[in-house]
């Protein structure tokens, strides 16, 4: 407890010292709790996520970093790799992977790596992995956008 | 065609149950959960690190198997009294070079090997930052074994006994964290010298030497082979010595039992090469223990 809370610690110095570093990341820490942060992420480019932005919510185990952190999408998301109702997120760094090598901002990172690069063979959310495994792109990138723009999009004016 | 056909069917069910909401029984949490709880249940039948039992109670282990391994467990007998088992959890190597080393060092009160550890121990930070590893990542798990380092050399405040040793070995909020020290170590090692690792991890496992330490090395629980044992050798300057019992045997039947000795490339050749090296490990497949010679 009293090492996870320690480590946080460097972490949030980290990030505050490292802002201006990763433009695409906004981590924040909860102003009461250590162990719960936020992170919004922008979609990359080329990808059907550009112009989204996705929050994320971490809820950080008392056994960190030796445990890794729980990471949902809070923003609505139509990827294979994410649960479409839950959030849930497939990344081998957040299960069976983890390492305390790896920092609530790096996995920011590998999430945004994941956004661009999908693995459709271990899909979380069937319908959009069984449209990649099918060579439907065109029918992946539609509905991927469409989610994109209505749920991490600003609305206008 | 068929095998389309047959996942869209699947893909009709899995849609079905996801809006039923079983989903909810399946999540990764729950696994998780699950896996914590069967190692809670592992964890009551061994410990980290166990109690020093006689070499018989391998013996025991074996009376109705493999005549060969206990034949080979006889040969054993002759030059070595017991047995240390450690917990099956995919760190047993690490774990048992962890009390194997720092109860050598609390038995010999050897300052020299002290003070040359921690050299090493000096380089091998200096090697993960110039990997461009954050040292917040990694000073926390350095930290803990020096303080262990330092607490098993006696005539200080902080000095403990051998009973102190192995609950400290039980506790999983130091036990691991020198397992994790151990990881970092010899992922370093591995990266720092990746022309000379690579041949031998594409030959286990097809692998980039980068994707090997992230998936093999680094994490908790992945288990060790030859590649982890040489990198922790060699990093830390510290000569292993693992004994295999198996069930294998010479053409001829007579009865050898193996061993390797891992001497650290750095080390100055007069002294290691000559003597034995402190720390012995059983080695069955799969698995390490720590072995006490007569």
């Amino acid at each position: 407890m009293q090492a996870s809370r320690a480590r946080l610690f460097k972490e949030y110095k980290e990030v505050q010292r490292e802002k201006t570093a990763d433009p695409d990341i906004q981590l924040v820490c909860d102003d009461s709790n250590i162990f719960k942060w936020t992170a919004l992420v922008k979609g990359p480019s080329e990808t059907p996520y550009d112009g989204g932005v996705f929050q994320l919510a971490f809820s950080v185990p008392e056994q960190y970093p030796l445990q890794p952190p729980q990471v949902r999408f809070l923003t609505k998301i139509f990827h294979p790799n994410v649960h479409f109702k839950t959030g849930e997120i497939c990344l081998d760094i957040l299960k069976n992977a983890w390492s305390p090598a790896w920092t609530l901002q790096s996995v920011c990172r590998a999430i945004i790596a994941l956004m661009a690069h999908p693995e459709a063979d271990s899909p979380l959310n069937c319908d959009s992995g069984n449209l990649l495994r099918s060579g439907d792109i065109r029918g992946y990138q539609s509905m991927a956008r469409m989610y994109t723009r209505l749920a991490a999009m600003p609305k206008k004016g | 065609m068929q095998d389309q056909e047959r996942d869209v069917a699947d893909a009709e069910k899995e849609t079905l149950t996801s809006e039923t909401d079983d989903w909810k029984k399946y999540r990764d949490d729950d696994i998780m959960q699950q896996h914590s709880a069967i190692q809670a249940e592992q964890a009551v039948k061994v410990p980290f690190v166990g109690d020093k039992e006689p070499l018989s109670s391998l013996e025991a282990e074996y009376h109705l198997g493999n005549s060969i391994v206990l034949k080979k467990i006889k040969v054993l007998s002759e030059q070595y009294a017991a047995i240390r088992r450690t917990r099956g959890d995919g760190n047993c190597f690490f774990r048992s070079f962890m009390f194997g080393y720092l109860e050598h060092i609390l038995d010999s009160q050897d300052h020299n090997e002290v003070h040359h550890i921690k050299a090493n121990i000096e380089e091998c930070k200096k090697t993960l930052q110039s990997l461009g590893y954050a040292e917040f990542t990694f000073e926390d798990f350095f930290a803990l074994f020096l303080e262990q380092l330092d607490s098993v050399l006696q005539g200080s405040e902080d000095s403990i006994s051998h009973d102190e040793l192995l609950c400290r070995s039980r506790d999983p909020s130091i036990s691991d964290y020198v397992v994790m020290f151990f990881r970092f170590v010899t992922s370093g090692e591995i990266r720092k010298r990746s022309e000379f690792f690579e041949p031998f991890i594409l030959g286990l496992t097809n692998t980039s030497v980068e994707q090997f330490c992230k998936s093999a090395v680094e994490p908790m629980g992945e288990e060790s082979d030859h590649v982890q044992i040489i990198a922790l050798s060699d990093a830390l300057g510290v000569p292993i010595r693992v004994v295999y019992l198996d069930r294998s045997s010479c053409e001829n039947n007579s009865i050898n039992v193996n061993h390797h000795d891992f001497i650290p490339t750095s080390s100055d050749s007069d002294v290691s090469k000559t003597t034995n090296p402190s720390i012995t490990l059983l080695y069955r497949p799969g698995h390490y223990d720590i072995l006490y010679p007569k």
